[in-house]
């Protein structure tokens, strides 16, 4: 015992004590959700900071679909991507938020197989929140091809997820996995 | 000079958003740490994490002792981390090992200190939850155990009796380990 009294515990502290690097995307994710907590409560100064607090509290996959990590996109601005396949309990159509972060643009949409990408003026316009683009939409469960259109002309893949096999109109996409949260 | 975590959450409470970014940095690989090991895979870890970083902003106004926002952000991380545990469990996982943390180790130190790694790491996960939050309090995050019956709401006593039972069974668990 008292070989194991200092010598060994010691050994296993140190080896416990030994710093545990996280990737370097995980401040800039805590802060894509910090900054859209701001941009939600602003409007709503008044009625203090626990306002908003039920806007994430109620959505259990969302922690976990934003550990899919940001990407920077170097295009004509400085970009970063993610897109959310995020779950909660209802029938096979499931409610799926695109996110993108792109402070220097003046326009975001999301297109995909979902909405014909676009055509027809269906293509879903997301909201600003302080250069945090967001829209949310509902999926039927399965797989989807996406992409964010910036500017109305530039199509952004989201680097987090797979590469579409057959892009469409040889524009880049991505595609997400809807689940079906009734399985 | 660096500001001090009262000036850094006096800051984000007057709209400067971005200074949060500051505690984050400051706080994110000490706290992943605790989490790593009380979770036993980064990933939960990084989840824990971040719903902690994410609570503390949207809670901020309510954090009475500024400059010991980092005491208070880790009662959020380990309360986050105890319902994470609770979660896993109840999905019937079992506890898994860092595999990004041992496939550094196995790097950056010899096959022998990588062993030693991986069996501490295998001993520390057997443990039960309440055994290992105390050890790892108490052991590698150094608290007092006034700090932790703070932190856990849990008895001066009954902690250390957890730390005690922690003890003997990491001697069991890494007793062929450390004979050999």
């Amino acid at each position: 015992m008292a070989e194991w009294g200092r010598t060994t515990l010691e050994m296993i502290v140190d080896e416990l004590r030994q710093p545990v690097q996280l990737d370097e995307s995980f401040e800039r994710r805590v802060m894509v959700r910090v900054r859209r907590l701001y941009a939600e409560r602003r409007p709503r100064r008044g009625r203090g900071w626990l306002t908003v607090a039920a806007t994430i509290a109620h959505r259990p996959a969302w922690a976990a679909a934003l550990a899919a990590g940001i990407v920077a996109i170097a295009t004509a601005g400085v970009l970063r991507a993610r897109a959310t396949g995020q779950v909660v309990a209802s029938t096979s159509v499931e409610p799926v938020d695109f996110v993108l972060v792109a402070p220097n643009a003046e326009s975001v949409a999301v297109v995909g197989d979902f909405n014909n990408w676009g055509v027809g003026n269906k293509a879903l316009a997301a909201t600003n929140h302080g250069g945090v683009w967001s829209v949310t939409a509902t999926l039927s469960a399965g797989v989807h091809r996406y992409a964010f259109v910036v500017n109305g002309k530039q199509w952004v893949a989201d680097p987090t997820k797979p590469r579409s096999t057959g892009e469409d109109f040889g524009m880049p996409s991505s595609a997400l996995v809807v689940e079906d949260s009734t399985k | 000079m660096e500001s001090s975590d009262a000036e850094l959450v006096t800051r984000v409470l007057h709209g400067e958003v971005n200074a949060y970014g500051a505690l984050v940095s400051r706080y994110r690989d000490r706290y992943a740490r605790y989490a790593v090991h009380m979770l036993g895979n980064r990933e939960d870890a990084e989840e824990a994490l971040q719903d902690a970083f994410t609570r503390a902003y949207r809670s901020l106004a309510r954090c009475e002792e500024p400059e010991r926002f980092g005491a208070w952000l880790f009662r959020i991380l380990v309360n986050r981390c105890r319902t994470s545990g609770a979660r896993r469990v109840r999905r019937g996982q079992t506890f898994v090992h860092d595999e990004g943390a041992l496939l550094n180790a196995s790097e950056e130190h010899p096959a022998e200190q990588t062993m030693w790694r991986e069996e501490i790491e295998r001993a520390v996960g057997e443990l039960s939850a309440d055994q290992r939050e105390a050890f790892l309090l108490k052991y590698v995050e150094d608290l007092g155990y006034d700090e932790m019956s703070e932190i856990t709401g849990v008895g001066v006593s009954a902690l250390k009796m957890r730390v005690m039972r922690a003890c003997d069974r990491l001697r069991i668990l890494l007793k062929e380990v450390h004979s050999g």
